[in-house]
Parts: C-alpha cells; structure tokens; sequence
C-alpha cells in the first residue's frame, strides 16, 4: 500500500489515512465557500424564482426564428388610449434579424478561423522550445514556457478588452485576442505531442544510417502530424464557441445580438441566437471528428 | 583467443563488460568474428544475448572494454566517432530488434523503403524528404515484400499489420538496407512455421553477398541448421562456450538452459575472479558455486 506513486509526492501522507485526510481538507473547503456566502446573505435566488423561470422558459420554447413564417404581418402597437402608434410586419422585421444574425455568425466564424490559425503559427515554435525530450536550451525553454502560462491564464474576454482598446472595435480585436489566449493551449498539446513522440520508430529509422532531415521526415513528422492536426481542429471548434460572446465587448460577431438581445429581455430572439451557435458547434465537431478519424 | 588480431573488417570483443548498476549484463573477455560468418547466440532468458547484440550494433558502448566492428574503433578509451562516421556505421550494420522498431503510421511499403534511405544520395536525399524514392528501389521494396508472401499488405499501415506480418516488414526492410553485417534478434518469434521458412530465407538473403556477416540470437533451436553456421551459447551473461554447429550437441544446449535456473543469483552479481573462460572445454557447463 505505502509504494503505491502518490502523484502529491511528498505533500500528503500516503495511503488510505492520506486519501481521507484529502476527501475531509476538500469537504473543509466547500463548506467554507457556502458558509460564508451564507454568513454574508448573498446566497439569494432573487424575489420570485419560480415564475421568472416559468416565463423564460416559456419564451425560449418560442424562438423568433418562427415569426418569419407565422408571425402576425400587421402587429398594431396602440396606446392606452386605442390611438395607432405604429404598425410592423413581425415577419419582415424578423427576416432582417435573420439575415443580421447570419452574417454575425459568419464573422464569429471568420474570428474564431483565423485566431485559431495564428495561434497555432505562434504556438509551434514555443511548443519545440518546450518539449521535454527535445532539450532546447534551459533559457529559452523557461521563457516560452512562462509565456505559454501567462497566455493560458489570461481569458479571452480579457484580452479582447486590452485589445479593443488598441486595435479598436471589430473583429481584429476579437481575432488577436483569441490568438493570445489559444497560444498557451497550443503551445502545451504541441509539446505534449512531441513528449508522447514513438521514440522506438525514430530510432529504427536512425539505425538504418538515415540523416537527421530523413529522420524527422519519416519518422517525426509522421508520427505527430496527425495529433498536430487533431489538437488544432480541436482548439478551433473551442474558439467557435469562445468567439461567440466576443462581440459583448464589442470585438465583432454574434456576441453583440446576444447583448441586445438578453439586455432587452428579448428570450425568443436569443433562443434564435442559441439555436444557431448550437447548430454551428455541432456541425463543425460532427466534421472535425470524421477528419481526425480519417487521420488517426 | 582474446589478444588474436582482428580482421580489418571483422568484428572483435576485447575485455568487454556492460554494468548497470550493481548488476553485469554482459561480460565477455574476447570474440573473434570474421567476415561472412554466421553465427547463432543462443542461451536462457536474461543471458546476455541482446545486451551482446546492442554492443555489436554500437548502441550500447561497454563499460570496459574495447569493440572493433568493421574496422572501427568503439570504446570508452577510443576516440568517439563523428556523426557522419556513426551514419557511415549505422548503414552498414542491418539491425532487427525484438520490438522490430518500424514506424506505426507508414506503410509496410514505405517501412521497408526507409532501409534504404542511406544510401540515397543527392537529389534522391532531397526526394526522399518527401518519401518519393527511385523506381528501382520501389521495385525492389516490392519483391522483397513479395519474397517474404506479403505484397498484398504493401499499401496497409505498419500498425494494422498482425505481429508475424510486421517481423516479415522488418525482414524486408533489412534486406533493402544491404548491410555488412546483419543483426536479428528473435526474427521469427513471431511467425508461423511455413513463415518461418520464408523468413529464414529472407535473412538468408539479405545476408547472402560476400563478406555480409550474419548474427542472430534464437530460441528456436531447430533452425540453427538454417542460420548458423557457429553457435555461441550464453548465461548470465557471460560465453559458455563457441563451438562450429556440428559440435553442438542436445545435451549441451539443455544443460545450457538449466545453468540458468541453477543459480537465479549469480546472474546478477557473478564473481569476477574466477569465472568460465570465453571457450572453455563445453563440458565446463556446471555453474560455479
């Protein structure tokens, strides 16, 4: 029982007396978290629950997508009075948000792209620098490793905000800040694919008298194009998500309907956004997942 | 035995000693291996027997002791090898391992092909970066796949090949690399018997070309005849005896493997002093106490 690895090392004593001393430190510190939330009083679910629920919930059930098709053409908006103010034609004016939204959806899409690219373009030398079993010098590996953490740590939506401040709104900002934060996520499953390299085909491709450039060509490249390539479809169809809420900062895309939309209380017309963001996401990871199963 | 000169480009063992630790895998005073041998190691697990073959192939450099295969110098006393040297060394030594050692991801076809890459030279290093490879090569890819009943399995990936098909890659990639001498450990471990007579061959023929030294580490004793011409039996790591394969007889192999299980310990640390010499008279085979 004592030889067992203990992936804490020597921080927690081992064994069954060391796993119930975790389980009660963790129990110690969820019951903080609620304690004192609860001590300070700002655990409340708000007035009426319940009935604010039920009528979200009854608003999403009705996105405004079905208004283009049986909406009311002549939607009268009268005063209390009964004098006519204005008159629309919800199918028309859904049909406008539509095409809006299509197109929000094609510059989330354009963002999350070309951040993903240029991520992985900056992340691949600093993933090499990092690799253990390529042993680049200690420096350079300390540094790219330290920038790699530092992207990672810093959300996205962070980094739009530095940016929108620089670039200025619109997409550019929203395209460098998911390069910058998916940086740090590429840079460490490159070098984990590089650490997880079948040295054994390396070095029969070595012994039969290969150059170096031989080498990497048929035994490196081969082995860890296709993770290179999975680990990339999968940062990008994170991105599509992430890039989403983007234009809440004003750094282009869907995010900016979803603002208008949530701040107006307009339920329907973000349940139209969801079912387009969802639909997106699925159909991009239904394809991905058939590229990476051709590859692996 | 231990001070004869070595032939120019022959293989030789002076002194050699391989020590992990507190364990001696390998211990062999001297061997003397001319060109176009063939020779058989045969022996109980944990004999020796792949540790010996790591050093001849220049993987393993001895902790004492001096090598010399095929006219180079490897030791801890010598001067180290430059990297074209190595390269120049690698081409000419054919090696099969146990693990086998192919690239999963490639085909059997491009496996076999990545024997030749020393060779290429020029323009064709340059192609092979792409692994295009000159007609005459991919022809002789082929046959050699053919030779051994797998051409049909050219195009499919080294990892969905079946162990025995993946032994008859490697085969096939040894033949291409036409080395001097040629290295195989266990090759038909994994084979069935009718494979095991093509794989036979195979190793045959990548070795068939005058001066091609052949060595091979067996566990299948009745293909001795095929392969060997001399048999060099070892435990724990150390030469128990050399002897031409007519003088080999039943009772000398099996007392072989049951020096093994007489003395678990000794394996690990023999005594350095008093020990069986590298040819000894073959009934020397009871274990020291």
């Amino acid at each position: 029982m004592k030889a067992g690895v203990n992936p804490l090392g020597r921080l927690v004593p081992r064994g069954r007396i060391g796993f119930m001393a975790l389980v009660c430190g963790y129990g110690m510190l969820v019951l903080l978290c609620l304690g004192t939330l609860i001590a300070a009083g700002d655990l409340s679910m708000g007035r009426n629950p319940w009935s604010n629920l039920l009528k979200s919930v009854g608003e999403f059930a009705r996105p405004s997508l079905l208004d283009v098709w049986f909406g009311p053409e002549r939607l009268e908006y009268r005063s209390d009075d009964g004098t006519l103010l204005r008159v629309e034609d919800r199918r028309q004016v859904e049909a406008e948000f539509l095409a809006a939204l299509g197109r929000a959806t094609w510059v989330t899409f354009q963002i999350a792209t070309l951040g993903s690219l240029m991520a992985a373009l900056l992340a691949l030398p600093l993933g090499l620098l990092t690799a253990r079993n390529l042993q680049a010098p200690r420096v350079l590996a300390w540094a790219a490793n330290a920038v790699l953490d530092v992207a990672r740590s810093v959300h996205t939506l962070v980094f739009g905000l530095v940016l929108v401040g620089i670039v200025g709104l619109g997409p550019t900002a929203g395209i460098l800040a998911i390069a910058l934060h998916s940086m740090g996520t590429y840079g460490k499953l490159f070098a984990e694919s590089i650490e997880s390299l079948d040295m054994a085909a390396v070095e029969a491709v070595r012994a039969t008298g290969a150059a170096p450039s031989q080498v990497f060509f048929h035994a490196v490249w081969p082995s860890v194009l296709p993770q290179f390539v999975g680990s990339h479809l999968y940062v990008w169809e994170f991105n599509i998500r992430d890039s989403t809420i983007l234009g809440l900062i004003g750094a282009g895309g869907l995010g900016l309907l979803i603002s208008d939309a949530a701040s107006l209380f307009q339920w329907g017309r973000l349940a139209t956004i969801l079912l387009v963001v969802i639909a997106l996401v699925m159909a991009f990871d239904a394809l991905s997942r058939r590229i990476r199963r051709a590859l692996l | 035995m231990s001070t004869a000169l070595p032939p120019a480009d022959g293989i030789a063992l002076e002194g050699v000693r391989v020590q992990v630790g507190d364990s001696l895998l390998l211990d062999v005073p001297g061997l003397v291996i001319s060109p176009g041998e063939r020779v058989a190691i045969v022996g109980p697990n944990g004999a020796g027997k792949s540790t010996l073959l790591r050093v001849l192939a220049g993987w393993i450099q001895p902790t004492q002791g001096q090598v010399r295969l095929l006219g180079r110098e490897l030791g801890r006393s010598s001067v180290p090898l430059s990297r074209a040297q190595w390269r120049a060394l690698r081409c000419e030594v054919g090696l099969m391992m146990q693990d086998l050692h192919l690239v999963p991801r490639l085909s059997a076809r491009e496996n076999v092909l990545a024997g030749a890459l020393g060779q290429l030279h020029g323009r064709e290093a340059w192609r092979s970066w792409l692994r295009l490879y000159p007609e005459a090569l991919l022809a002789e890819a082929d046959a050699a796949l053919a030779a051994l009943g797998i051409a049909d399995c050219s195009a499919v990936r080294t990892d969905r090949l079946s162990g025995g098909e993946r032994q008859k890659v490697s085969l096939a990639r040894l033949r291409l690399q036409r080395a001097r001498l040629v290295l195989a450990d266990e090759p038909t471990s994994a084979l069935d018997p009718s494979a095991t007579a093509q794989a036979c061959a195979a190793l045959a023929a990548a070795s068939a070309g005058p001066g091609q030294t052949l060595i091979t580490v067996l566990h299948d004793l009745a293909l001795l005849p095929n392969l060997a011409t001399r048999v060099l039996g070892m435990a724990q790591g150390r030469l128990y005896w050399d002897l031409p394969l007519c003088a080999v007889s039943d009772g000398l192999l099996s007392s072989l493997y049951q020096a093994a299980d007489a003395t678990p310990t000794q394996a690990s640390r023999p005594s350095t002093t008093d020990e069986p010499r590298c040819t000894p008279p073959p009934r020397r085979l009871s274990p020291r106490p």
